[in-house]
């Protein structure tokens, strides 16, 4: 699917387990690549990830699944606390 | 390797490699399959010639295949901005 860039702004980002994890606030692009490199997210899901005294979490674009009304990643155990 | 956030992209001059303004940016199509940077929708100035681009509206789409680098500009080989 073909669309702007700014479709990514704002939207939710959940795992493949149905939880929440955060906003998309920025994506970090690789001009070499010329593709996208990773997601910033932003009002991160505190019980899911400790966020300590960062503002937010970077994630690849390779654990991304699918984008449409949400950004569906894979949910990684291990990386996260357990609910 | 050049890692650039998107939200900083915005309204950044285009200039191609033979240092002519090209114009604004607009906005990045992105492929969200494959994650690859398509084209650049960019606002072109008054003064610069759309003959042999691809022209909608006012907006002209240039391939994101012809970026060199993006620092201060976004720089674009003209021959590949073309087509």
């Amino acid at each position: 699917m073909r669309t702007q860039i700014t479709h990514l702004f704002g939207l939710k980002v959940y795992t493949d387990e149905s939880v929440y994890v955060g906003e998309v606030e920025d994506v970090l692009l690789d001009v070499e690549g010329k593709k996208i490199e990773s997601l910033i997210i932003g009002k991160v899901n505190n019980d899911l990830i400790d966020l300590k005294t960062y503002k937010g979490i970077k994630i690849p674009y390779r654990l991304i699944m699918s984008i449409a009304d949400i950004v569906m990643i894979r949910h990684l155990q291990g990386a996260f606390r357990e609910l | 390797m050049t890692r650039i956030l998107a939200r900083s992209l915005s309204k950044k001059k285009i200039m191609t490699t033979d240092g002519k303004m090209i114009g604004t940016l607009k906005n990045i199509i992105v492929d969200f399959d494959t994650g690859m940077l398509v084209d650049l929708i960019i606002y072109p100035d008054p003064s610069f010639d759309t003959a042999g681009y691809r022209v909608d509206g006012d907006r002209l789409t240039i391939t994101f295949d012809s970026v060199k680098d993006i620092k201060d500009y976004i720089v674009v080989d003209r021959s590949l901005a073309r087509r």
